[in-house]
């Protein structure tokens, strides 16, 4: 029982991650490959934050995820200038980067050795520690995260986004900032990352770079083509599908050798049947173009 | 010192440099980035493994064989996923994705197969090396160089002096206007998956004479080659070599100056900076540019 709540709460996290890159990905047509580097921000600052200077993990959470939002500018600003393929490169060696910095920085992120014993998050002084709890705070801000989502594509400012998504030139022509708009979709979904990398950092309690790989943004990325592209309610599915459906495997009693790279190649052949039957996801609504 | 660096730089930029030729050549007749490259690198080292140590056959013939199936792996992944999606005319982005989606499962099978664990497909006693120039440099690396440069050389030649070669630059600038004049495109794609592929299975098994091989070694090589391939100029065939030692060298000059541990993260700031300031390459090309 314990197990299958850890796992629910899991499942939020990732749905937090995939409602953030939908927003990016779905709703504006940016392919943004580097998704892991924005939840490795917001883990990173916030754990260190709790750990150095006894800072209260609430605020811990709210400043990791600025941060996050502040990477977001710095990636989203050079390389959103890039188109199709290429802005997928320099996303994706943007998440290469930050992986790398956080795996070599050893004085402050203590390498590949990570950081253990990450406070958790406390309420009126009492720390919480029950999975049951952490299950409630994370609904809770998977709720939060839900409705500004779904604030921000139903608002004048998401069918500009849609409008980026479909064509760009007539959304140009017609005297958007195309620019400006991207920057913004791109820091709010950072934002967005953070919170949940943090989340993550204060449950688990511990952090190390492979949590953040380039494996775990396509992964994210996954979710979000495999829930729908552009659906908020294909998020939901898309992360817990693909957060459950792999833990199945291990009640068949496979060893980790065997189960590891067989839900990986799961995974991968996912990917492919999706791009060849229903690029667009199964509740999604927009191909790639 | 700074001849050893350029050695170091040499050897491994001439295996980014094969690996780029490939990607290079696939990428000019299909015109996305065919990210499962790597994984087929890593195929070309873990076959020429099956033969030449758990089959024990002969190693020439045994990387003969690993370079000609590391071929027909690249081909299967063109007729199995990327011959559908060229049907239903699908953007390129969905043919990164299916990409990165057969690279995960490839990866992943030779992990189930093999195991996680190194394998080496050395054996004897290591040799000193040759003095050269203040460098040291060992019979395998100097392999490396020669091979590399053959295939280079060869390759340029095929594409500039054959029939086929030609049929391939003309598919390359125009695909349409190469079907007007009676050039099967499919065939010219079939051909570049081929040759592409079996360069990249000739990287991999020249880089396991010299480290060892895991099933994650195709990650590295296959951003190193799209970087390389890049950075060179993409689409261009010189280009690609003389990225993958560009590359090389200036990863090695990090690792002598700042650490190994960083060397990922400089490759690819400079391939941000070739994105963002000069995205034609050092060979200028024009088809990189224009879809930025």
């Amino acid at each position: 029982m314990e197990y299958f709540l850890h796992i629910l709460v899991i499942t939020g996290i990732y749905i937090i991650l995939t409602m953030s890159l939908n927003l990016v990905v779905g709703y504006t047509g940016l392919a943004a490959l580097g998704h892991a580097a924005f939840s490795c921000m917001g883990a990173y600052v916030s754990s260190l934050l709790a750990l150095n200077y006894g800072l209260s993990p609430w605020i811990g959470l709210v400043l990791g995820a600025c941060v996050a939002a502040l990477l977001g500018i710095v990636i989203g600003f050079p390389s959103l200038r890039l188109k199709g393929d290429y802005l997928a490169l320099a996303t994706f060696g943007s998440g290469i980067i930050v992986y790398s910095v956080a795996k070599n920085w050893v004085a402050v992120t203590r390498g590949p050795m990570g950081l253990p014993g990450i406070p958790g998050f406390s309420i009126f002084g009492a720390e919480i520690s029950s999975v049951w709890s952490y299950l409630i705070l994370v609904a809770a801000f998977v709720v939060l995260t839900y409705l500004v989502m779904r604030r921000i594509v139903r608002s004048p400012f998401g069918r500009v986004l849609r409008a980026i998504r479909d064509d760009e030139i007539a959304a140009l022509a017609m005297g958007k900032n195309v620019n400006k708009y991207k920057i913004i979709v791109f820091v709010v979904g950072a934002f967005f990352a953070g919170v949940a990398g943090s989340l993550y950092a204060h449950y688990i309690t511990f952090i190390d770079p492979s949590s953040f790989t380039v494996m775990e943004s396509i992964a994210v990325l996954l979710m979000v083509v495999f829930g729908g592209m552009g659906s908020l309610a294909g998020s939901f599915v898309g992360a817990a599908i693909l957060v459950i459906f792999p833990e199945l495997l291990r009640f068949l009693g496979m060893p980790s050798s065997v189960a590891a790279p067989l839900r990986q190649m799961i995974y991968g052949l996912l990917l492919i049947v999706l791009m060849l039957y229903r690029p667009q996801g199964v509740l999604g609504k927009y191909r790639w173009k | 010192m700074i001849n050893q660096i350029i050695a170091n730089g040499l050897v491994a930029g001439a295996v980014y440099g094969l690996v780029a030729l490939g990607f290079t050549l696939i990428y000019r007749s299909v015109k996305f980035f065919h990210f499962a490259h790597g994984v087929v690198y890593a195929a070309g080292a873990y076959i020429a493994y099956t033969f030449a140590i758990s089959l024990s056959i002969n190693p020439v013939i045994s990387f003969f064989l690993a370079v000609v199936l590391a071929g027909v792996v690249g081909v299967i992944i063109d007729r199995l996923v990327y011959l559908p999606l060229r049907k239903c005319k699908a953007p390129s982005l969905v043919f990164l994705l299916a990409s990165f989606g057969v690279f995960i499962f490839i990866q992943n099978l030779l992990q189930l197969i093999y195991g996680a664990q190194i394998l080496t497909i050395r054996t004897g006693p290591v040799k000193e090396g040759h003095h050269f120039l203040g460098a040291v440099i060992t019979d395998t690396q100097i392999l490396i160089l020669v091979a590399s440069f053959v295939l280079c050389l060869a390759l340029w030649m095929f594409v500039k002096k054959t029939k086929l070669g030609k049929a391939m630059r003309a598919v390359a600038d125009d695909r349409i206007a190469a079907s007007v004049v009676g050039i099967n495109p499919e065939r010219i794609i079939l051909a570049a998956f081929a040759i592409g592929s079996a360069l990249a299975g000739a990287a991999g098994i020249l880089i396991s004479l010299e480290t060892n091989i895991e099933p994650t070694m195709g990650m590295n090589a296959i951003l190193k080659g799209i970087i390389a391939s890049i950075i060179g100029g993409i689409g261009s065939i010189p280009g690609a070599m003389f990225g993958g030692l560009f590359l090389g060298i200036a990863e090695n000059l990090d690792i002598w100056k700042i650490s190994a541990g960083w060397k990922d993260c400089i490759a690819f700031v400079i391939l941000i900076a070739f994105l963002l300031i000069r995205p034609g390459g050092i060979m200028g090309v024009k088809s990189g540019g224009e879809r930025l």
